[in-house]
């Protein structure tokens, strides 16, 4: 070894020793420091050692294992996520057809309601090069747009919208001129493409997607619910029987230069509602809903099943009709006087109010308010629509006010309260809330109004009824077509007014068969008809009858003889007979 | 145990030392290994970039039909809208059917009695001299 072993200065250095700050750690970390003590000094122990190639592989070694072991982490942990992690996107990604609002369609799948993007524009001054004549392209593409606002935004200085709402063609047309600075931004907007048909139905969805009227308010949950699932909301309106009733009660209404009329047809076992309507369709208001009637004789239906539920009375209980009956001071007569004594056949054929007042009389206010009540004729008929009013109820239970709510004053129910109350009555006696849903409601009790033996007693009255009584207008061949008129004067300035009547006509079909058979009530009234005569009889019932004949084969009702009417609606001669006897 | 230890040590040893132009093949060999890995990587991102870009515009045109869909759907609602029918309908003196011009299925036979099966046989005897007709001009020419 020379003296110029340029290796000479490294063997002075001492052989590599503890740190003296090594020993400051805890023991639990000191194999670590010492660790990286002995990687440091592993050049000099190696040259030591005079073994310099030993300590670079050591090190080498080291760096290379610890890449590999994160390189090894890396790519296992890339491999679990690639292969074997559940999508976790999948689940919560939305449906490719979601809207805010679901679609509503009809019992079958009509569109009723729906979503369409439509477009809002916005035009930019600046990028528009001539402005004059823009406006009048724009104006001529596009004709609803104002020309004020048109100018005002063309002529200012920022992007400023111009018109919202503009339907894909619209927006087409516009886009057709190929004009700078105009821009279309999309928005969900709500379209009704019945146009009034079914509106009040159907109700009305703001801007914002939340429901205002309607079933559009009553299902607002489950509709958007429906969007989000890209599914569609079914109502249990049939858009063919709609359709039917709208055409039909503008025809009655039209023919009678009513003020306003009101139709509903209803599933009487399920409490689906089929159809309604409510004209002047343009009018906002929902009468079927929301307005108030007396309804006259119609309600000597629950007079009438009162009594024959109770035990007070059946059909041959005899009620002296042959003078007016009095009430203190008040006078009560009949419309088609008969001046002699009545069964209770007679009294609903006839139409007596003297009979059923003393029905009424004779049942007394509790019997009376109960069975009312039992008729939900006390409280706002139970449907999802909010817009379902609470009725006008008579304060006091006299003897005269029972006469009155016997045949139908004193109290003023809307017409769903009615379809609900007849539906109880010829579905067997259970009472069932009135639904849009299709289906009926699930998991609703319903609640026994009369006895399965009133009901068909009732069903049977009401088609001798239509047979023979006043609601002959409303027969539809071979559909068993049962129902009771109704005829009530309006209150006008404290006065009954003959002038301002309400013609009603509440019926049922099949009003024969046994107890479950699908039935379905069609009630039609008629606001203050113009025309005489102003008798439910007259004004409603043709309606109901021809509202009857349209639908039946949309429901499947066959049209069959029964004893009183061929199929063909042609009389049953047997019965002439027996009606020839003088009963 | 040891003796396997050695040979594999002495395998790697060699695999090591095998060298061209100094630099030796495992490096070759790995940097080829990286360089195809590298650029089929890349070919697999450039594939993927593209898919999803497919996948995206495919996705605006669903959107773009359903959109479309939706807008003819109410269009069709519109013109089948029962009110608009009927009034048409009347419009071109059509109505509903009166009760008696209706009839059931059962009734069908009693309407129109099915005809006697005589005529129906009628025809297949004309039927066969017809191909005897075209046979005759064949036979001209020969």
């Amino acid at each position: 070894m020379s003296v110029h072993d340029p290796h000479a200065w490294d063997r002075q250095i001492p052989p590599p020793r503890r740190d003296p700050g090594v020993r400051r750690f805890a023991p639990t970390w000191r194999w670590l420091a010492e660790g990286l003590w002995w990687v440091e000094n592993a050049f000099n122990r190696a040259r030591a050692d005079a073994r310099p190639e030993e300590d670079t592989r050591v090190r080498i070694f080291l760096i290379l294992s610890v890449f590999s072991l994160v390189f090894v982490g890396l790519a296992l942990g890339a491999a679990n996520a690639a292969l074997l992690k559940p999508k976790v996107g999948g689940a919560l990604a939305a449906s490719p057809d979601a809207v805010v609002r679901g679609d509503i369609v009809d019992r079958n799948g009509a569109l009723l309601a729906t979503n369409i993007t439509h477009y809002g524009m916005y035009i930019d001054p600046a990028q528009v090069w001539d402005r004059e004549a823009a406006i009048v392209q724009i104006k001529r593409a596009l004709p609803r747009a104002s020309t004020a606002k048109l100018r005002r935004v063309l002529f200012g200085e920022r992007r400023l919208i111009v018109l919202p709402g503009l339907t894909p063609q619209e927006k087409a047309a516009v886009h057709d001129l190929a004009l700078g600075g105009v821009t279309f931004e999309p928005e969900d907007r709500r379209v009704y493409p019945l146009n009034g048909s079914a509106r009040h139905v159907l109700g009305m969805a703001d801007t914002g997607g939340q429901g205002v009227t309607g079933a559009e308010l009553a299902f607002n949950n489950q509709i958007r619910e429906a969007g989000l699932a890209g599914e569609a909301f079914p109502l249990s309106i049939d858009l063919r029987i709609q359709g039917v009733v709208e055409n039909e009660l503008a025809r009655a209404a039209v023919e009678q230069q009513a003020k306003g009329a009101v139709a509903i047809v209803s599933d009487v076992q399920t409490g689906e509602i089929l159809a309604m309507a409510s004209w002047p369709a343009e009018d906002g208001l929902n009468r079927a809903t929301s307005a108030h009637y007396e309804m006259g004789s119609v309600f000597k239906t629950f007079t009438v099943a009162a009594g024959l539920d109770t035990g007070r009375a059946d059909m041959n209980t005899l009620f002296d009709a042959s003078k007016a009956f009095m009430i203190g001071n008040r006078r009560i007569s009949d419309f088609h006087a008969t001046n002699k004594v009545l069964t209770l056949e007679e009294v609903y054929l006839h139409s007596s109010n003297i009979g059923t007042s003393r029905l009424a009389v004779e049942m007394g206010p509790n019997t009376m308010r109960e069975y009312f009540t039992r008729f939900g004729l006390l409280d706002a008929a139970p449907i999802e629509l909010h817009e379902s009013a609470r009725p006008r109820r008579p304060t006091k239970w006299d003897d005269s006010t029972l006469a009155s709510l016997s045949f139908g004053y004193g109290i003023m129910i809307t017409p769903l309260q009615m379809t609900a109350a007849m539906n109880a009555l010829t579905n067997g006696g259970l009472y069932r809330p009135l639904t849009l849903r299709k289906g009926g409601l699930p998991g609703v009790e319903p609640r026994r109004v009369v006895s399965e033996q009133t009901s068909m007693t009732l069903l049977d009255l009401m088609r001798r009824n239509v047979v023979r009584g006043s609601g002959g207008r409303a027969e539809a061949p071979g559909l068993r077509m049962g129902g009771k008129t109704g005829s009530a004067n309006k209150l006008v300035n404290g006065r009954y007014d003959p002038s301002h009547a309400v013609g009603t006509f509440a019926g049922v079909f099949p009003a024969d068969g046994p107890v479950g058979t699908r039935r379905y009530t069609v009630l039609v009234l008629v606001d203050e008809p113009g025309a005489y005569p102003k008798t439910g009889g007259f004004t409603s019932a043709p309606a109901v009858g021809r509202i009857a004949d349209r639908i039946a084969p949309f429901l499947n009702v066959q049209r069959r003889d029964d004893p009183y009417r061929t199929a063909l609606g042609d009389k049953v001669p047997q019965f002439e007979d027996v009606e020839g006897d003088g009963r | 145990m040891s003796a396997a230890a050695l040979q594999t040590q002495t395998m790697l040893k060699r695999l090591f030392a095998w060298k061209v132009r100094g630099v030796r093949w495992i490096e070759i060999i790995g940097v080829l290994l990286v360089a195809a890995m590298v650029f089929s990587v890349y070919l697999a991102k450039a594939a993927a970039a593209r898919e999803g870009a497919q996948i995206a515009s495919y996705e605006r045109q669903i959107a773009e039909n359903g959109q479309r869909v939706r807008l003819l759907r109410a269009e069709v609602a519109r013109l089948e809208q029962p009110g608009r029918l009927e009034d048409l309908s009347r419009a071109a003196g059509l109505g509903p059917v009166d009760v008696h011009r209706q009839a059931t299925e059962q009734n069908l036979p009693n309407l129109a009695p099915v005809p006697e099966p005589a005529p129906v046989a009628a025809p297949v005897v004309p039927a066969a001299p017809v191909p005897t007709e075209p046979a005759a001009p064949e036979d001209a020419p020969r």
